[in-house]
């Protein structure tokens, strides 16, 4: 009897089957290599981007993507530093901000044109990065986390402290918004062009990058740092040019929240906004560039989602993160297609033994 | 001029000399075998040619240069390769990854062109692939090269291990118990590879436990033994050499009845 039970299709499996079918169109697989070019998927992907805010045309569904652009910037970024290479970065939100006001003093104090202070944003993220990653990076484990921590409070206390230069508790306000030869990004469809065309822009360059010998060594660094220098790559080195590729896409996300929130202070670049970026990485799946973007986009409504009930969204929102790490623990991403496999595989099986059968 | 000279090395762990002034040389384009009872030190020598480890007092030379003081990934870009004696494949990539990661030092391109994927990383990128399927190919795991590395059987892991040294070309290659853990069958296919490496005048200098293997391959064999060179020269007169005979072979049949000792 046991048996039967077993071997029965029941024939809302196939109501699984076509969603999950579907989803594995789309959903990526990350890791062979074969599949780290680009694919049609990509297309897919690209064109849903450009056309989302189209079908959505109210400016909630724009201001919310906007921000989950900017987001899946930073999650990219520390993407690269954690699902590839291996390492923690609990200080990511300071580079964050430390693009948001060099944005925001750049442009406020001595009239800088916005685009040109992108691209200082990102440089100057990038060479704090370079500094302290020199020695930071030497430890591993628990001790880069608690040392990136500490980095991200002290750069907080720098901020508060410092006032004459950032304002202070209170910031900055009445940064410009985003323009470039003379095209203002002032509407919020506009601005949804330009945060998801820099994070397409960096997609790409990631995505090149994990496909290349680079992107191996990262991996090679993850597994085994003994064997990554058997074979000649330089480990510290590699750990630090990543370590700064992400504070600089970092750099670039806080330039672009600076512009388009028009505000700088600190309650933005706290640790709880650290942990939610780091979530936003676990939640997409490590090793995988799809993940964070997923992910952010999925954190981001969630909040926009959870702010109606103000008083409970802390614990309704702790909820959801330990339920999705209990059912996801390797992202959603990663998940689903495992399921996929398996439905796939049992229902092949199924048709096998009942031809058997018959 | 020897390829890897060694001299005078010492190395101690908290008092406890493991190699007293030991003095090797590998000939070029030789197969050189190191063997000893547990506990001989022959890791630790290993340990201190690829730089893992440096050593308390003495000199290690590559091609007449001194490496004693290179970090390991430097000494591995002079063109020195290394297998573990536990597997260390990449688990998280592919088979072809794996060997293509060991090119790594060939390849040209920084984060920038990667990044941009220049027309001249897409050429070094699609030469690499067909390399590395060769590199698989002569190692008979062509038909696994998109297989994540850490499902291949242990076996064929450690071929995996030994095709990514080779993938980064190395001038010479250090073996550290290849053998270890493998059946008898492949055994006897490693011994194949290692001596077809041989042809294409790569210097192999190999640890190993198991003594028929060693002895079949060896050009040359030093013995170590507590931490001292005892024995030096060709498998049949290092087979004869008493002190081997006292410190190694007889220990080892005395402890394996009828061990595999040939």
């Amino acid at each position: 009897m046991v048996e039967k039970k077993e071997t029965q299709f029941r024939k809302r499996d196939l109501f699984y089957l076509v969603p999950l079918w579907f989803i594995s169109l789309i959903a990526p697989d990350p890791y062979l290599y074969h599949k780290k070019g680009f694919k049609k998927k990509d297309i897919f992907y690209l064109a849903a981007i450009c056309l989302a805010p189209l079908i959505w045309s109210d400016s909630h569904f724009h201001h919310v993507m906007v921000l989950a652009g900017i987001y899946a910037i930073l999650a990219l970024g520390l993407s690269l530093f954690m699902g590839y290479a291996g390492q923690i970065s609990l200080g990511h939100a300071a580079f964050f901000g430390i693009g948001a006001y060099t944005t925001a003093i750049l442009t406020t104090r001595y009239a800088v044109p916005t685009l040109l202070a992108f691209w200082a944003s990102a440089l100057s993220a990038a060479l704090i990065a370079h500094l302290i990653g020199r020695p930071i990076l030497k430890l591993k484990g628990y001790f880069l986390a608690l040392a990136t921590l500490g980095f991200g409070e002290i750069f907080l206390v720098i901020v508060r402290e410092s006032a004459p230069l950032t304002g202070g508790v209170i910031g900055i306000f009445g940064i410009p918004w985003f323009s470039a030869m003379g095209f203002s990004f002032d509407t919020y469809l506009r601005q949804y062009y330009l945060a998801w065309g820099v994070v397409t822009g960096l997609f790409i360059f990631s995505k090149n990058l994990v496909r290349s010998k680079v992107g191996r060594a990262l991996l090679a660094v993850a597994t085994s740092q003994d064997a990554a220098s058997s074979v000649g790559i330089n480990v510290s080195k590699t750990k630090l040019e990543i370590f700064v590729l992400g504070a600089a896409f970092a750099g670039w996300a806080g330039s672009l929240f600076a512009c388009i929130m028009s505000t700088a202070s600190p309650e933005a670049f706290s640790l709880g906004f650290t942990i939610l970026v780091v979530m936003m990485v676990i939640l997409g799946g490590m090793g995988n560039l799809y993940g964070p973007i997923a992910g952010a986009i999925l954190l981001t409504w969630l909040m926009d989602f959870l702010g109606k009930y103000q008083e409970y969204s802390l614990p309704i929102y702790s909820v959801i993160l330990i339920l999705l790490l209990i059912f996801f623990p390797d992202g959603i991403g990663t998940r689903l297609n495992v399921r996929i496999i398996y439905l796939i595989g049992y229902w092949a099986k199924k048709r096998k033994r009942d031809k058997g059968k018959l | 001029m020897s390829l890897l000279s060694i001299e005078e090395i010492i190395k101690e762990y908290d008092g406890i000399r493991a190699l007293d002034r030991v003095s090797l040389k590998v000939e070029k384009g030789s197969i050189k075998g190191l063997i000893g009872p547990n506990g001989a030190g022959k890791s630790t020598l290993f340990h201190l040619i690829s730089g893992v480890e440096k050593p308390d007092s003495g000199k290690i030379y590559l091609k007449g240069r001194e490496i004693s003081s290179l970090e390991p990934h430097e000494r591995s870009s002079l063109g020195i390769g290394r297998t573990f004696q536990t597997i260390q494949v990449w688990g998280n990539m592919t088979v072809v990854e794996n060997i293509m990661a060991g090119m790594n030092r060939r390849l040209k391109g920084g984060l920038l062109s990667c990044g941009l994927w220049l027309p001249w990383i897409r050429r070094s990128e699609k030469e690499a692939l067909r390399e590395a399927k060769e590199i698989l190919d002569s190692l008979g795991l062509l038909g696994k090269w998109e297989s994540i590395a850490s499902q291949l059987p242990y076996g064929k892991q450690k071929l995996l291990e030994l095709g990514r040294a080779l993938a980064m070309k190395p001038e010479l290659l250090l073996l550290d118990e290849p053998a270890s853990g493998l059946t008898l069958a492949e055994i006897e296919q490693l011994s194949q590879h290692i001596s077809q490496v041989r042809q294409e005048e790569v210097t192999v200098f190999i640890v190993e436990h198991h003594m028929g293997m060693v002895m079949e391959i060896a050009d040359e064999i030093a013995v170590l033994h507590n931490g001292e060179l005892i024995a030096e020269g060709t498998p049949e007169a290092v087979r004869k050499n008493p002190r081997v005979v006292e410190a190694y072979l007889i220990r080892r049949s005395r402890n394996e009845t009828g061990g595999s000792s040939s």
